[in-house]
């Protein structure tokens, strides 16, 4: 079908699956039962392997602690075959890779060849991080390629790391479009000499990079064994089917939503790193047409001048993808047992005009693209709160706050530490949110702080959930975490995020809203002062402290239907108070026992319902 | 004079005796006892050993696996827990690495935030802090803090206290402090600290096993301390030993100050059992398959030793645990397995479960969904009237009527046809977790040898051996109770590991030295204390090293001699070598860092040596009977023998399609592959050259 016929007035809706179904190189055969199994099965395995290999082979904390990458098998047309269980930015964003390469390079492909590729204009995520892409061969035709992604700690920015106020991406750092690191076999030193005289951290680079390259051709290894012993036509024509059976269970889960249009109320964006007190709008509208089902971000803000954008086909389409597969097909129940591939994109459309913050123009900035991109599933849950109010969750804090911390210790040796923190979820159907998590896109790990402090000259002083009492609802917000950090030598810090002051996550069906972030230098001395999430090239000294208060999530359902009992069992755990339990929950708590009084509960609860009423 | 071993699982209590010769004197078997596991034990010992002849008094020696801490934590039943750490740091157990379990899942739970070890309630918090990387003191320990804490856990009737500081593990004056205050403050509690049970770096994961060992402390303590009694009361004169999720077993006392390392002792029997009968005949390279009803263990074994899985993948349940744990695989695919079709007709087998109740169709105890038990009866490779009838009345209709309904008429299939389908991805499940058990850590798993075990392990041990081209398959005399008889030969064995944190061109010789004779100091004392004379005790070094600015250790065992330069490099050719192997890549121009120290010591087991009789050739045997069954990648059904194990003696040969059953297992010979029995009675399955191993 024309893409206007389906979404009419949105010429430029792109499906989230990127694969081209031009040609096959194979011959479709039909595959048993069973086989299908054994074939499906051997797939993930290897994505899983893959990725195992990459994060014990991998250097910087960024990719080895946080797990910040992904893996994948992809057939010649960029459709994923399995994907392994790593960061969903990640994996989502290989296909893009594949066509940023593949349009360089498609048909001149041998056997031995290496690519790297991190133009965010092209397919990239964003250009730190880095995609690996060895093609793989049948005899010698390419059917495929093994693939991963992983962020490097520095790629030569303006500033160490990143940071958010640059005017373009190439102060982004050193971009690489479709560059062959390896021609049949042969690593091309020269190449390889300048990307690494670039960066800052050339031994983590090296190290991160050499284990993306060990870790496709592990993939490649396996899937050649795979066609050995299956033959190509069976493996593929499995691969196939296992897309479509993806596809299947996808759109009979879209089809039980009506057609229509849903709007989410509009979203916002503290502002783009450089024109602080200036709101960036998220528009957003879910709209559903039989068995597709298309996000359209038309009415989003403008691109900004700096680094805050998001790169449409490696950031927006695999952001708009998670929003609806985690929504339809939740992996703990209903979506149990679909792979995650390229069926699973199909019938998923993104729209974003040219120009927005969600489609930037070249060569704009788009390095910082983690705070908006987040959003998206969050807008989604709020689009298709009425449509599925069981399966959609308070408001999430939905963001990122990544730090990165570097240390100048003469001669050009440069310590850095990247550290991407933690927010939290909204309260569930029958669950609370789950507190100090990384949430929807993202899923990375902390650094541990032993790790950390034996790393770089920093001291933490403090990592707790927040202080403040969770948003109320039937099921309560997840709670931030806080994070006190002390330097122990002068330091150079950028980070970029969204503290959602102006818009913080909000509360579902009488549920209360969630808590903003704030990042304080010095707290609680007369040196104090706040921060805002988007600190660009920021020198703190010796003995400063730096504190990082992280997003609690919005609450679901009316407060006054919470279990007292539960009240109780928060505010023995510390969460909140005698007082904020009767003012937030009209439970009233008897301070000797800690248990909640029934009686005096129920009428205070009764009379908050008159009044209300 | 006998051996006894004693091994507990869910549903059944397996035991098997030897005499000192490693003569197996008599096999057991009956229902566990949940509510107090030891009753089944002992009831099952006094019956094993009157079958064996003997009375309590005969045993010199009984080794006991247990699921007892395992329970407690599956069942949250442990101990009210508390936690006393550094200020600013309560919710290190909560907050955890702060990832999801699943990416595309907004209803996840998360273990430790909704059922934490040690609720937010009584996690303490006193001021104090050490720092890296020398393990200074930054802050000095506030013990008013820590008696306010206690006092407050006392108020609370908490039954354990977990200590955990911050950077212990370089420094752990603090812990010990506190630790000592609580055993003072709380007589009745049970009491650990962080760097006693892992002293390594990465605060959660530390955290948490110490939680965990709090946690699962006192039931292990009382069910242990009740054991011990019983044997004693009966009159053994023997000191009960427990195994450990190492495959060491630990004296009581040991087991009671670090429970958390017991708690995945369930699989390790069966591997050392593996590992011992593959010995025997000179195999030092073996892979283990045990099926039971619910799951299928995989180990994998090199140079006869176990291997440990890395510190960074040890879990238990859902909750993250940094103790020592052979790596073994566990995969949902045993007996009882659902064969099953999803809403898009896609055709899968497990992880569902029919569990004991109601069980597969053909037991006819009310379960009407297809298991992989009914495949293998309408396979014909299980038939009524077999010897394994634990359940008496199998029923083949009903195993084919389920197999029919739910999974042939809807694939339009034969029933036959499905069954096969539903044991070929069986077959396949636990191909793929056996090839990543091996191939991915960098072994080649033709020159290994599959050891099957558990009552079904016999039965697809032959085709999962054809899928990775595995050359020969060996079913021990008594696969139905492999983790007891694998109890009997474990070693005694302590392991201890403290962080180092040091580059390796600037080694502190002497310090390195003086860490690793404080551990070799402790291992022998433990030891002695055993009863073990120091002659007897095989120690090893052991350096966790990684590629500086690597965030992942690997082990090597540290070479002999005296800790100088040149030991340094010889230390850092094997680092080299281990990281080539396992990750296809050494870097020699990157310096190396040792993480952690690490001291094993060991006295070896007793070997079983059931050497039963030389194994000229024979006749092959007769037959109990002939009858046509199914096998994978044949068109038509197949006249199979059917033999007796206890029958078969040694120089026996078996040509597939042939069947041996036992009271407590069924092996399966398939076409294209022969059998013949050893001197030692095992049966050693290998497939015809001609067919090259290929009949699936």
């Amino acid at each position: 079908m024309n893409i206007s016929e389906l979404w009419p007035g949105l010429d430029q809706a792109r499906s989230t699956g990127l694969g081209a179904h031009a040609e096959r190189r194979w011959n479709r055969v039909e595959v048993d039962p069973v086989s299908l199994q054994v074939i499906g099965g051997a797939l993930h395995s290897i994505a899983r392997e893959m990725a195992e290999l990459l994060v014990r082979m991998a250097y910087s904390s960024v990719m080895r602690e946080s797990r910040d990458l992904g893996a994948a098998l992809l057939d010649f047309d960029g459709r994923q075959l399995c994907e392994s269980d790593s960061t969903p930015m990640h994996c989502g964003s290989l296909p893009a890779y594949v066509r940023g390469i593949d349009r360089k390079h498609r048909g001149r492909y041998r056997p031995g060849d290496v690519y790297l590729h991190n133009h965010p204009y092209h397919g990239a995520s964003h250009s730190p991080d880095y995609g690996v892409l060895l093609p793989l061969f049948a005899g010698d035709m390419h059917v495929g390629f093994a693939g991963c992604t992983g962020h490097m700690v520095d790629i030569g920015a303006a500033d160490p790391g990143f940071s958010v106020d640059v005017p373009d991406c190439f102060a982004e750092g050193q971009i690489l479009d479709a560059v062959k690191l390896h021609a049949a076999g042969q690593r091309r030193e020269d190449l390889w000499s300048l990307i690494m005289d670039n960066v800052r951290t050339p031994e983590a680079n090296s190290g991160d990079l050499e284990a993306m390259i060990a870790c496709c051709r592990l993939g490649g290894e396996r899937f050649a064994e795979l066609i050995a012993r299956h033959g190509l036509d069976q493996v593929m024509s499995a691969a196939e089917e296992w897309m479509s059976y993806a596809e299947r269970r996808m759109r009979s889960r879209i089809k039980q939503l009506p057609d229509g249009e849903y709007p989410a109320p509009d979203a916002w964006l503290e502002d783009d790193g450089k024109h602080f007190g200036k709101p960036l709008r998220i528009a957003t509208r879910v709209i559903v047409r039989g068995s597709d089902i298309c996000v359209d971000l038309s009415g989003s803000s403008e691109q900004t001048s700096t680094g805050f954008n998001c790169p449409f086909e490696g950031s927006v389409l695999p952001a708009v993808n998670f929003a609806v597969r985690a929504l339809l097909l939740d992996e703990t129940a209903e979506g149990a047992g679909v792979p995650q591939n390229d069926g699973v994109f199909r019938p998923v459309f993104a729209h974003a005009p040219k120009g927005s913050i969600f489609n930037p123009i070249y060569p704009r900035g788009c390095e910082a693209r983690f705070a908006q991109i987040n959003r998206i599933p969050d807008q989604v849950l709020r689009a298709l709160s009425g449509a599925l109010p069981e399966r959609v969750t308070g408001g999430n804090a939905a963001n990122v706050s990544c730090f990165v911390y570097s240390f100048e210790s003469g001669e050009g040796k440069y310590r850095i530490n990247v550290e991407i923190n933690e927010g939290s979820y909204g309260g569930r159907n029958g669950r609370d949110g789950l507190d100090a998590v990384d949430t929807l896109m993202a899923n990375t790990r902390n650094n541990p702080l032993e790790e950390m402090e034996l790393s770089v000259p920093m001291l933490c002083e403090r990592y707790e959930l927040r202080d403040e009492a969770p948003a109320a609802g039937r099921w309560r917000g997840g709670m931030g975490a806080v994070k006190t950090w002390r330097f122990l030598e002068d330091a150079a810090v950028s980070s970029t995020g969204d503290n959602r002051s102006g818009d913080p996550p909000k509360g579902i069906f009488g549920g209360a809203d969630g808590l903003p972030g704030r990042v304080t230098v010095n707290p609680r001395t007369p040196r104090e002062r706040e921060l805002p999430a988007k600190v660009s090239h920021a020198r703190f000294t010796a003995g400063d402290r730096l504190e990082i208060t992280l997003v609690s999530g919005g609450g679901y359902g009316d407060p006054l239907e919470r279990d007292p009992r539960q009240v109780a069992e928060d505010r023995l755990d510390g969460l909140l108070s005698i007082k904020q339990a009767r003012g937030s929950y009209c439970v009233v708590i008897d301070p000797v026992s800690g248990s909640p009084e029934i009686a005096a509960t129920e009428s205070l609860r009764r009379k908050q319902a008159g009044e209300a009423a | 004079m006998a051996r006894i071993g004693i091994d507990i699982g869910g549903t059944f209590t397996d035991l098997i005796a030897c005499g000192g010769d490693g003569q197996v004197l008599a096999t057991h078997k009956l229902a566990s006892t949940p509510d107090d596991p030891s009753r089944a034990a002992m009831q099952g010992a006094e019956e094993l050993l009157r079958k064996a002849g003997l009375g309590f008094g005969d045993v010199e020696f009984c080794c006991h696996g247990t699921t007892v801490a395992t329970n407690a934590l599956l069942e949250s039943k442990g101990a009210k827990t508390g936690l006393i750490t550094t200020r600013g740091f309560r919710d290190i157990l909560h907050i955890g690495r702060k990832n999801r379990p699943y990416n595309f899942s907004h209803s996840q739970e998360i273990a430790r935030q909704s059922r934490p070890l040690a609720p937010r309630r009584w996690r303490m918090t006193v001021r104090e802090r050490i720092r890296a990387p020398d393990g200074a003191v930054e802050a000095p320990l506030n013990e008013d803090d820590v008696l306010e804490a206690l006092a407050r856990l006392r108020e609370e009737g908490v039954e354990a206290v977990a200590v955990c500081c911050l950077f212990s593990f370089l420094n752990p004056a603090h812990e010990q402090r506190i630790a000592e205050l609580a055993r003072r403050e709380l007589p009745g509690a049970y009491i650990t600290a962080s760097h006693e049970i892992a002293p390594l770096v990465r605060e959660y994961e530390r955290f948490s096993t110490t939680a965990m060992n709090a946690y699962v402390g006192p039931a292990t303590g009382r069910y242990i301390r009740r054991f011990a009694a019983a044997l004693e009361k009966a009159g053994v004169p023997a000191q009960l030993r427990l195994m450990t999720s190492g495959g060491g077993m630990v004296a009581p006392a040991e087991a009671e100050r670090r429970p958390v390392n017991l708690l995945l002792s369930g699989p390790v029997g069966a591997l050392i059992a593996g590992l011992e009968a593959a010995r025997e005949i000179g195999r030092d390279r073996v892979i283990t398959l045990d099926v039971g009803g619910t799951s299928a263990d995989i180990g994998v074994a090199l140079n006869g030793e176990m291997r440990m899985r890395s510190l960074l993948d040890t879990r238990v349940g859902d909750y993250d645990v940094m103790t020592p744990m052979a790596d073994i695989a566990t995969l949902g695919a045993g007996g009882g397995s659902l064969a099953w079709l999803d809403n898009e007709g896609m055709f899968r087998v497990g992880p569902r479960s029919a569990g004991a109740a109601p069980g597969p169709a053909c037991y006819a105890k009310g379960g009407e969904k297809p298991t992989l038990t009914d495949a293998l009866v309408v396979a014909g490779w299980y038939r009524a009237g077999h010897l394994a009838a634990s359940v008496p009345g199998l029923d083949p209709g009903k195993a084919e009527q389920a197999v029919r309904e739910h999974i042939a008429k809807p694939l339009e299939l034969e029933p036959g046809q499905a069954a096969l389908g539903i044991f070929d991805i069986a077959v396949s499940n636990m191909a793929e977790a056996m090839c990543v058990a091996s191939v991915s850590k960098g072994f080649d798993p033709r020159e290994f040898t599959l050891v099957a075990y558990g009552g079904a392990g016999g039965a697809f041990a032959a085709p999962v051996a054809a899928a990775l081209a595995i050359g020969e398959v060996l079913v021990p005399p008594h696969p139905g109770v492999g983790a007891a008889a694998g109890l009997l030969s474990a070693q005694v064995r302590y392991e201890f590991k403290a962080t180092l944190w040091r580059e390796l061109d600037e080694l502190d010789c002497a310090g390195v030295a003086a860490r690793f004779d404080e551990m070799t100091g402790e291992a022998t004392a433990r030891l002695a204390g055993d009863g073990f004379a120091p002659g007897e005790v095989r120690l090893r070094r052991w350096a966790e090293c990684r590629y500086a600015g690597q965030g992942h250790e690997l082990a090597v065992e540290a070479p002999s001699g005296e800790i100088n330069a040149a030991w340094a490099n010889r230390l850092r050719e094997r680092f080299d070598a281990e990281h080539q192997r396992a990750y296809l890549r050494a870097c020699r121009d990157i310096p190396v860092r040792i993480i952690n120290l690490g001291v094993s010591a060991c006295v070896p087991g007793t070997p079983l040596t059931p050497l039963i009789g030389e194994a000229a050739d024979r006749a092959r045997p007769e037959p109990l009977l002939t009858t046509d069954c199914l096998f994978p990648g044949v068109a038509k059904a197949l006249p199979a023998s059917f033999y007796r194990r206890a029958e078969l003696e040694p120089g026996h040969r078996l040509a597939g399609p042939a069947i041996v059953e036992q009271t407590d297992a069924t092996t399966v010979i398939p076409p294209g592959w022969s059998a013949r029995v050893d001197r030692y009675a095992n049966l050693l399955l290998t497939p015809e050259p001609a067919r090259n191993g290929n009949a699936a």
